[in-house]
């Protein structure tokens, strides 16, 4: 089983969509190391995309040190460094800059964003977001 | 009636190639010379490096094809139809097609009269992917099926796809998108483009102009964009060979300093400017 799912956006390659949603499933925990990789062939049934895309992301993960080839078992996930802030921080990178593109063209401030960061950060239940709004 | 004509393609070996047009195109025609259902009546047309017209029966044993309206022989039950088939393929692999049969969750007692559409589209797919074929040949393999069933299918195909050259003529453009490494397209019988999928949705993008004025259209726009409209304030178009700074230059040349934004295509949208720039043109 592939135990994340990826929601494809046209336009981009396919195989950067998956690698990125692979590492974030092990970033965040969703996949931690030792645990069994998706097959090709599982990632190519789950995810409905090539063969060969499939193989091309697991050769990049693996070629980042993200996944390991354990002979007779498959590739597992790695034994990583305690993943550093900055590592997460890039992970959100890109939603962040279109944020701050469409805020941009609407004319918003960067206090209104913050604000709006806030707002939702609390509806789902996460904390600091009143630390955000105070300290604006 | 010329159904096909003057349409030279090639597809790759390994490929998962889909063919792509609007409906009357002659995808199913071409198909069908492929398999030597139809004669053609010019060119000639290889299948595995064999004149398709000249196949033998090795050859089409390493061959499978399902298309939208195949005839099955209903009053056979699904297990008598996969064990009559089983001797005309020498790759016919039992534990494949036991497989394939759970996974479809297929009931092999009942004849295939009695299957709901889904299940006969899953039982024509097994018979064909029981074999190994070396090209699978799909004419509009998902057609009138739920998305569930189109899931299934085309997971079954992934998994028998590594190493198989697959082209599959279909309409679910979105599915097709995430599998399909080479796009063919057809239009009144003549082959438009065929290229790889990334190459393709590279090329593509949408693009916005935000005027400060009612803009009034330039005479002469290069000949890559197409369905150029306006409304107030805006221009939108599409670019079918976009380069970001050649398409800026010609941007700022007809517009002056203005702001443009890109935004790429989803193969769906590609086709709808394909097909509607046809249809204007024909």
């Amino acid at each position: 089983m592939v135990p994340w799912r990826v929601t494809f956006r046209p336009g981009v390659s396919l195989c950067e969509q998956v690698v990125y949603s692979a590492k974030k499933a092990v970033i965040s925990g969703q996949m931690r190391p030792g645990d069994s990789f998706p097959s090709v062939r599982s990632l190519s049934k789950e995810l409905k995309i090539n063969p060969n895309t499939a193989h091309k992301v697991i050769a990049q993960l693996v070629n980042e040190g993200l996944l390991e080839v354990r002979p007779g078992i498959g590739t597992v996930v790695a034994e990583l460094p305690r993943s550093r802030a900055s590592e997460r921080i890039s992970l959100v990178g890109n939603e962040i800059e279109q944020l701050v593109v469409e805020a941009k063209k609407l004319g918003m401030g960067l206090d209104d964003v913050l604000d709006a960061v806030s707002d939702h950060w609390e509806r789902l239940g996460g904390e600091g977001g009143k630390f955000l709004r105070r300290r604006s | 009636m010329t159904a096909i004509d003057s349409l030279d393609l090639q597809v790759p070996e390994g490929a998962i190639c889909a063919l792509v047009g609007p409906n009357g195109a002659g995808k199913t025609t071409t198909l069908k010379v492929l398999m030597n259902i139809l004669p053609a009546t010019h060119g000639r047309a290889e299948i595995l490096g064999v004149q398709s017209t000249h196949l033998s029966p090795r050859t089409f044993a390493q061959i499978g094809y399902f298309s939208e309206n195949q005839d099955l022989p209903d009053w056979m039950t699904l297990k008598y139809f996969l064990a009559y088939l089983k001797p005309f393929y020498p790759n016919w692999d039992d534990a494949r097609a036991e497989e394939l049969l759970h996974q479809f969750d297929l009931p092999s007692n009942t004849k295939l009269a009695n299957l709901s559409r889904g299940m006969r589209a899953k039982a024509a797919l097994t018979s064909s992917l029981a074999y190994r074929p070396r090209l699978l040949v799909l004419d509009e393999p998902f057609s009138g099926l739920d998305a569930l069933v189109r899931d299934e299918l085309t997971g079954a195909l992934l998994e028998s796809a590594d190493g198989a050259t697959v082209l599959i003529s279909s309409h679910d453009l979105s599915e097709i998108e995430s599998f399909a490494s080479h796009v063919c397209y057809i239009e009144h019988g003549r082959l438009r483009f065929s290229e790889e999928m990334g190459s393709l949705t590279r090329r593509f993008r949408a693009i916005e102009i935000t005027l400060p004025h009612q803009p009034s259209l330039p005479v002469s726009t290069p000949a890559t964009w197409l369905g150029i409209e306006t409304s107030a304030g805006v221009v939108r178009f599409v670019e079918t060979d976009y380069e970001r700074a050649r398409t800026h230059a010609a941007v700022h040349r007809l517009f002056g300093d203005v702001e443009v934004s890109v935004n790429p295509m989803s193969l769906r949208e590609i086709f709808v400017t394909l097909a509607t720039a046809g249809k204007k043109a024909a």
